[in-house]
């Protein structure tokens, strides 16, 4: 066992600990673990074992394409539009509803059974009853994104507002705070970190709604590239659409997350 | 070392799964099994025909049994995936995009659809040039049909729409919201009761596209070849028969005791729908041939659904005539 100078070895690593340091990199191992599973994905479609299951080459040269083409873009402000009106109906009704129930009991035992059914029904049953009352027109994709959202949202923005500390409510109170001071300055400040996780996870179901809403419903943006390729066999475009929304998802429900830590979390920022 | 454990046995995980995906065996039917049909839709009174030959398969001692799906897709995937024998439908693109061993063999019908116009509007197909124009779905036989028209009146549309449902569409043309699309007998028929006159159909000449074929895995086709004969032989007879008089339907679904829930409006109007196909020559005899082959090969590529077929087209890497002798 030889021991190295360190005079020698601090300067110039070794290759040994140029791969120590290398592996130490948290970025290193999750391009690592990527490239894994691109091998493993294309080792298994070359193998041949589906005819419908694409290689990962030729699902990523799709991907390309649709990106160049500008099939993808458009599909996603088709795919947008019932998204991001959904999304802020649930937001507007769900925070304002989740904050009366756990304001008031009456409202609560008004409007919290109904949540509690919308959140336990499965949703992708009952898509395709709204058809029957909204058309298949834009109205039935953004109650889509409403019936999966909303619940969500309402239910964590009770739930917020009902786990505020009761000291501190108290405290709001002994100070002779009004019972608008004691939710403006108390409540709501302190259900905020909740609420917003309630958000993110809304954000998620509503992909799941809207996704639904576009396969169930008429196949428009996101959608109709995943109906359409599937219905002429083409499997590495359909996958690449699919990846694509997925990588949606993640990307939007990640930047909530962080959003969150920032603004909600100190203790989180590393700081 | 957390980030490093969790990473590798994401990793892990992931190629696991994948490999068990890929050690999946698919088992193929025994000689006793019965044919198992797999269709991409409920069956219906256009299904007759298929379910009465089924019948007469079982007499001659040919079990079958007859399975839904929710999309021709997932029917496809049953018949390579050896969860069914028989499937339903006109998988070309399907076949050329996934090189699957499949193949088909029996020609059902031919599409028969009818491009709609409003005679306040338009009154030929060059009228249509630079006018939208609504149809079914992407890939769906109405576009490739309207697609087809664009090229041989060498006209272009300014937009296709999609609206699914052929009596959606022809509600849509009654209220004046579509003046040009193209939808199947039921609904041309509703237009022209209720349209008072108004709307008017585009001739289509020449065209010779399958609208439902029988297809199978080419393992079946060997392994299964005695049995397919019988079927195939039961869809012949049928067809004809079907050709011969088409009030026949009507009477074999009571005699066979097929679609017993149909409502009593719908049971109906089978003898006025079989009358009225086989007027229109939709369900051919002979079971397909090469030539046809070609005619839907073209048909398609118009449409953007298959790469253009060329001279060296082989139409045994999408039919295998062999079952009826073509």
């Amino acid at each position: 066992m030889s021991i190295t100078s360190p005079a020698v070895s601090a300067p110039i690593w070794g290759v040994s600990g140029v791969l120590t340091r290398f592996t130490q990199m948290p970025l290193t191992w999750k391009i690592l673990s990527v490239v894994l599973f691109a091998l493993a994905w294309e080792i298994t479609a070359r193998t041949g074992f589906n005819f419908s299951f694409p290689t990962f080459t030729q699902t990523t040269g799709a991907f390309w394409e649709m990106l160049t083409d500008g099939s993808l873009a458009g599909a996603y402000l088709r795919t947008l539009q019932p998204l991001s009106i959904g999304l802020a109906l649930s937001l507007i009704i769900g925070i304002s509803a989740g904050v009366a129930m756990g304001l008031r009991h009456e409202f609560e035992w008004f409007s919290l059974p109904v949540f509690i059914v919308m959140q336990a029904a499965p949703m992708a049953a009952l898509i395709p009853l709204v058809t029957f009352v909204y058309g298949i027109g834009m109205t039935s994709k953004v109650i889509a994104v409403v019936m999966l959202a909303l619940p969500v949202i309402a239910m964590n923005s009770y739930k917020a507002v009902r786990n505020v500390s009761p000291s501190l409510v108290a405290m709001c109170q002994s100070f002779t705070g009004t019972r608008w001071q004691c939710i403006t300055q108390i409540i709501l400040p302190a259900s905020s970190p909740m609420m917003f996780a309630g958000l993110r996870l809304g954000v998620a179901e509503g992909f799941s709604g809207i996704v639904l809403a576009e396969l169930l419903i008429t196949p428009t943006g996101i959608g109709d590239l995943i109906t359409y390729h599937r219905s002429i066999a083409n499997f590495g475009h359909m996958y690449a659409s699919i990846v694509s929304i997925v990588l949606f998802a993640i990307i939007s429900v990640g930047i909530l997350q962080w959003a969150e830590t920032k603004i909600f979390r100190p203790e989180k920022r590393g700081v | 070392m957390t980030v490093t454990r969790r990473t590798v046995t994401s990793a892990l995980a992931g190629t696991v799964l994948l490999a068990a995906a890929s050690a999946t065996v698919t088992t193929p039917a025994l000689a006793d099994d019965p044919l198992r049909v797999a269709m991409g839709d409920i069956a219906s009174v256009e299904s007759l025909g298929l379910l009465i030959a089924m019948e007469r398969a079982r007499e001659q001692g040919v079990d079958m049994e007859l399975t839904f799906f929710n999309s021709e897709d997932i029917a496809v995937q049953a018949v390579v995936g050896g969860q069914a024998d028989i499937g339903v439908g006109a998988p070309y693109a399907f076949i050329q995009n996934s090189g699957a061993p499949i193949r088909m063999f029996y020609r059902m019908s031919t599409l028969l659809f009818f491009p709609v116009v409003n005679s306040d509007v338009y009154s030929e197909w060059s009228d249509l040039d630079g006018e939208e124009i609504t149809v079914h779905s992407r890939g769906s036989g109405t576009e490739a049909l309207m697609r087809l028209m664009e090229k041989v009146h060498g006209i272009e549309y300014s937009n296709i729409s999609y609206v699914p449902g052929s009596e959606v569409r022809a509600g849509a043309m009654l209220q004046g919201t579509v003046n040009a699309s193209i939808v199947d007998a039921a609904a041309f028929n509703l237009l022209q009761e209720e349209g008072g006159g108004r709307f008017m159909r585009l001739p289509i000449d020449g065209v010779n596209a399958t609208d439902e074929a029988l297809f199978a895995n080419t393992q079946t086709l060997e392994n299964r070849a005695a049995d397919m004969a019988v079927f195939v032989e039961a869809m012949e007879q049928t067809w004809a028969d079907i050709n011969e008089d088409p009030t026949i339907v009507a009477t074999l679904r009571d005699q066979y005791g097929l679609l017993a829930d149909l409502p009593d409006n719908a049971a109906a109007g089978i003898t006025d729908y079989y009358t009225d196909v086989v007027s229109n020559g939709i369900f051919p005899l002979g079971g397909g041939s090469a030539d046809d082959v070609r005619d839907d090969m073209a048909f398609l590529a118009a449409a953007g659904q298959v790469d253009e077929p060329g001279d060296d087209f082989d139409p045994g890497t999408y039919w295998d005539f062999s079952v009826h002798g073509n």
